[in-house]
């Protein structure tokens, strides 16, 4: 039971990154605009997110050095402060999203709007940011964040064409009537928020507050191995979920309420509860991840006092920069900017911050005064090497496509 | 254990400085340079905190941070920490220092944040380990 446990903190960490509020809707808008047509790029992100993850999580179990510690150490302070920069904003606009997200979750069982939510779901969240145990709080949102499966459940019970999602998958279909730049645009999406920097900050940080060392590499790699592969199961189950239900008619999705619709039609009220619990627990933990993520960063980049097994008086630099980054976030819900927009905005800053946050990990991953006989072999580095090619490519794409396409609106 | 030959960029410059505990203290912001007569260089120092950074990283947003740096401490002409060389036990992926963080100037802003906001919320005392 115990090492069936252990794998959460690899679980909410690919919450964060693949079934967080944005990723929802967007992994739903997908299914809806283009069938399973952009299928391939959630597997390719899964599998590059398992690579940096993977080389993150060994990096800090065995010399004890999270990302941040790297980024700094190999950039040299500028460049630092341009990632630092990137990576900060980029977290707290989803911080702020996923505020919103469990906001919206508990809208969608009262029927009570969601910025009255606001507040009391921030409070909440820093609450246990404040006083929960790191292994509790993986254990509890990881779990409960499982309860989206209900969408694989939901897509076997739909029992919808499967030889036509097949065949979208795989390309073989007729174009879904879209123009290039609109799946572009899904395209990288879907890859930067698979690859969103926050999951390495807050994997290797929490790799260092459950003291790994080199005797749980078994851990860190069932993490890696097993978390991520099982976000983007969920993510695809969405995204066919809504090629069944939506793609016929051509309905626009565009919020919460319609990604869990296909849920419900299948399975009813039962479901219904069930998906509305899943998106709690997954935006909930994607909050503790990115408020989590915010503090991290900020206080490896000046080397302060970090983490929640020291008591928060002994850091307290970190423990405010949870709080005011937290207080922002709500203050930015409290503008009425839909939180969904906010997280396709944060894509912009990923551009700088994807870049400068994988190299230094891969350069470390081969330093052998770091990582002694642990270091890269020579799939990892033909893997890390080809995905750092894919990241810049994407972060130099991300920009003029969200430009041409008014963030995929046309 | 010291790497042979000790080189400042890569082996101490931004790296993470850790007490005997492994707590952190700060990164290696900046150094302190002993320059014999017959040119031979000593490391003396690693020196801490914003007020080096600052310095170090120059420019608009360096001076910013450093002024920041001075304003937090109390002394009329405030310097960054400075940790003796001599201290230092392990240079690998952290710093490691002989002595324990009590023993080395709290950093200002930290003692204003703790006393200030921090210790005024309840349960700011105990660890959740």
């Amino acid at each position: 039971m115990k090492r069936a446990l252990a794998v959460t903190l690899g679980i909410l960490t690919a919450i964060g990154g693949f079934v967080d509020i944005g990723d929802l809707v967007a992994n739903s808008e997908t299914g809806a605009r283009f069938g399973m047509r952009l299928a391939w790029v959630v597997v390719v992100g899964v599998i590059g997110i398992c690579v940096y993850a993977e080389m993150s999580g060994r990096v800090a179990a065995v010399s004890g050095r999270p990302v941040f510690d790297l980024v700094r150490e190999r950039l040299g302070p500028k460049v630092a402060l341009a990632n630092l920069a990137g990576s900060y904003l980029v977290t707290l606009l989803t911080l702020a999203a996923e505020i919103g997200g469990v906001a919206l979750a508990i809208e969608l069982a009262t029927s009570v709007h969601y910025l009255l939510w606001v507040p009391i779901a921030a409070f909440v969240i820093w609450v246990v940011l404040w006083r929960m145990r790191f292994e509790t709080m993986e254990r509890v949102f990881g779990l409960a964040g499982l309860a989206l499966v209900v969408f694989v459940v939901a897509l076997i019970a739909l029992d919808p064409p499967w030889r036509e999602l097949g065949s979208q998958a795989l390309g073989q279909a007729s174009a879904s009537g879209e123009g290039w730049a609109s799946y572009g645009f899904f395209a990288v999406s879907l890859f930067a928020a698979a690859m969103t920097p926050y999951e390495v900050f807050f994997f290797s940080s929490g790799g260092v507050e459950e003291e790994w060392t080199r005797k749980d590499l078994i851990t860190e790699r069932t993490n890696v191995f097993i978390g991520f592969p099982l976000g983007g199961i969920l993510s695809l189950a969405i995204m066919a979920c809504a090629a069944t239900v939506f793609a016929p008619l051509g309905v626009q999705v565009d919020s919460i309420g319609q990604t869990t619709l296909p849920v419900a039609l299948a399975l009813g009220k039962l479901g219904l509860a069930v998906v509305i619990l899943g998106v709690f627990a997954a935006t909930f933990g994607a909050a503790l991840e990115t408020g989590l993520s915010a503090g991290y960063t900020i206080a490896q980049y000046f080397g302060w006092r970090w983490g929640k097994s020291v008591a928060p008086r002994s850091a307290a630099r970190f423990h405010t920069v949870v709080l005011v980054s937290l207080l922002l976030g709500v203050a930015l819900l409290l503008t009425t900017v839909d939180p969904v927009t906010v997280t396709e905005v944060s894509l912009v800053f990923s551009a700088v911050a994807l870049p400068l946050t994988y190299l230094p990990i891969l350069v470390v991953a081969n330093d052998r005064d770091y990582l002694g006989d642990q270091v890269n072999g020579r799939l990892a580095n033909i893997f890390g090497v080809g995905y750092l090619a894919v990241i810049l490519l994407a972060a130099v794409a991300a920009i003029p496509l969200m430009v041409i396409t008014g963030m995929g609106t046309s | 254990m010291t790497p042979d030959p000790l080189r400042v960029d890569f082996h101490l410059l931004d790296r993470q400085v850790v007490d005997r505990h492994g707590r952190p203290v700060g990164k290696v912001d900046d150094i302190e340079l002993h320059i014999d007569l017959d040119g031979t260089a000593t490391v003396t120092a690693l020196l801490v905190g914003q007020i080096a950074l600052g310095l170090r990283i120059d420019g608009r947003f360096g001076t910013w941070l450093a002024s920041v740096g001075r304003r937090l401490h109390t002394d009329r002409d405030p310097v960054p920490l400075r940790v003796p060389f001599h201290h230092v036990t392990d240079v690998g992926s952290a710093i490691t220092l002989g002595i324990d963080l009590e023993l080395l100037d709290e950093p200002p802003l930290e003692r204003w944040l703790r006393d200030h906001v921090i210790a005024r919320i309840p349960g700011a005392r105990d660890a959740r380990q």
